[in-house]
This record gives C-alpha cells, structure tokens and sequence, in this order.
C-alpha cells in the first residue's frame, strides 16, 4: 500500500470512522496471520490474534505517529499480543493443525513425488524444530525468515536496538540447529 | 581468519545486511576457512528450508474483517441505546411522576415496573450463575 494512501486512511480512521480501517486490514491480513501462526503454530489461535490485533491498534491509533509506517507499529501490537496468549496459556504452540494451511510452494512438481515427499518431511521437521526452540527464539526466526523483514524493522517489532538483531538471529539459529540435530536431521 | 568475522557480522552477510566491502569481507574469509563455510553452508540450508514454505492465501470469505468490523461498531450500538433507553426511561418517570393521577394509580404502576425489573434482574442472574459453572463453555459449537 502507498504510504500516502495509508497516513491518508489513519487520518480518517483517527477521525472515528472505522470504514477506512478495512483496506488496512485486508492489506496486512496475510503477514500479520503468518506472523501469528508462526509464533502460535495454528491458526486458529493466530485468527484470534489477529482480530485481537487490529481491535487494539484502531483502539491506539489516537496515540499513532503518522509519519511512520503502520506495518511494524501493528506487527508489534499482534507480536505482543500472541507473547500475552502463550504467557496466559490461552495458546500453547502446537503444529498438529496448521499442516492444512500450509503449502509447498510448487516449484519443482517435475522432480517428482518422491522430492514432495522429502520436502514435506523437511517441513514438518523444521516446525517441529521451531516447537522446541522456544517463544524468544522462535518470534525472531519467523519475523526474519518466514516474513523476511530486515533488522530494522524487526528491532522495530521487537523493540530492541538494531545492534541486537544480528545477535539473537545467531543465538535462535544455533538452537534451531540444535533441534534439528536432535531430532536426526543431517546438514552438509 | 574466523576470529575476525564475528557471529553477528556472519548474520548480517547471510541476511544481506552488509555494505559491500564489508560483503566482501566476510565472502573472503569464508572462502579461506572451511569451519566457517560448513558453518554458513548449514546456515543457508535452514534458510533454504523456510523458504520452501508459504501459506495459502487467505480467503477473502475468510477475512478477519467482518469480525473487526462487528466489534468495532458494536460498542457505539450499544451506547446508542443505552444512552437512547435511559433518556426516555427518566422522561417517562418524571412525566409519570407529575401526572395529575391518584396515588394508587400511581403505587399500582410502579409495581408492575418494578415487579418487571426484579425479575428480568433475577433470569440474568441465573442465567450468569450457570454460565459460569458450564463445564462445557469453552467448547465451540
């Protein structure tokens, strides 16, 4: 979304009239669901997240700066809202149902169903992974590598100096490592 | 040569966060050192593996909007007949008040609404005792 579009859409919303709060919605939708999916691991619980999310940043849109971007000031909303939901135990971190969600990207269907197979395996494996490493760990590793923001906008998110990022994606990808090595996988 | 990469300049170059020089700095001293390209090659590997990811798209039937939408307006609904419901209430009360009526009408009157109220009061009170001792309310239907 423009970014004159979207201060043009808050302007309105600030205003009360949540009309214009939709194509927000509808804009960040995707990412904040994977977001929360990634943290929660199902997406039931990330739909709650979501709804939660949207409902607490119109509800502060009063106290939002318009001159910065609306992305990582919500994604830091829902982040912290899915750390309150697996802190109160609403939610607990499961993969069993988010299998469904989930898709391959299709992008080697001529090698076969054998290579699927394998990709299919190598994906539960590592959510399996991420199940283990932790909410701290996991929140970095799926701001990064599923959403791919940059270390900007995850100190943003987080709330962190920009110099901390590089750190804790170190300490979060040697667990993930780690996990994967205990649960048989084999790296190169 | 690892000692002068450090783990955080290491995840700058995986993530392309380096300027240039400092790009070519680290690909260098991976090239030179195989402890820090098995490293970084295990590194990519991982990345790789969420990369071959991605969610379905979500299904604009399916979209959270409908259900921000409800409760975002739901609450100004609400107020509006609150509000609405408590202005006629005490102008109904006052002008019942100063009608020139007997005081039995009057008595007879007030005891039907608040005979009314005790109990409308009294069903939403039971009702709310059960709720919170449904063993089964947190069960979606």
């Amino acid at each position: 979304m423009q970014p004159e579009l979207e201060r043009e859409l808050i302007r309105k919303c600030k205003a009360g009239d949540a009309r214009f709060y939709e194509p927000l919605v509808r804009a960040y939708e995707p990412s904040g669901l994977r977001l929360a999916a990634g943290m929660l691991g199902n997406l039931e619980d990330a739909r709650d997240a979501l709804q939660d999310a949207f409902v607490k940043a119109f509800d502060a849109l009063h106290r939002f700066d318009l001159r910065r971007p609306f992305g990582p000031w919500f994604f830091q909303i829902l982040r912290n809202h899915c750390r309150d939901m697996l802190r109160s135990r609403q939610a607990r971190f499961k993969v069993e149902t988010l299998d469904e969600n989930l898709e391959l990207r299709p992008a080697d269907s001529e090698k076969g169903p054998e290579r699927v197979r394998q990709r299919a395996a190598a994906r539960d494996l590592l959510w399996s992974a991420l199940e283990r490493v932790g909410d701290e760990h996991r929140e970095i590793l799926v701001l990064k590598e599923l959403q791919g923001f940059r270390y900007n906008e995850i100190a943003q998110i987080l709330d962190i100096p920009e110099g901390t990022v590089a750190s804790r994606l170190f300490h979060a990808r040697r667990a993930l490592k780690d996990a994967l090595e205990e649960m048989g996988a084999e790296f190169p | 040569m690892r000692d002068r990469i450090s783990h955080d300049d290491l995840m700058r170059f995986l993530d392309g966060e380096l300027a240039p020089r400092e790009h070519a700095r680290v690909e260098a001293a991976i090239a030179e050192s195989s402890e820090l390209a098995r490293e970084v090659a295990i590194f990519k590997a991982m990345k790789g593996g969420f990369q071959d990811l991605s969610f379905q798209p979500v299904d604009y039937h399916r979209s959270v909007w409908d259900t921000v939408n409800v409760r975002l307006t739901r609450p100004i609904g609400w107020l509006l007949i609150i509000a609405g419901v408590a202005v006629w209430t005490g102008y109904g009360a006052y002008v019942f008040a100063v009608a020139p009526v007997d005081a039995w009408q009057k008595l007879a009157a007030g005891a039907i609404v608040i005979g009314t109220i005790i109990l409308l009061a009294s069903v939403i009170w039971e009702r709310y005792r059960e709720w919170l001792t449904d063993p089964y309310r947190d069960i979606q239907r």
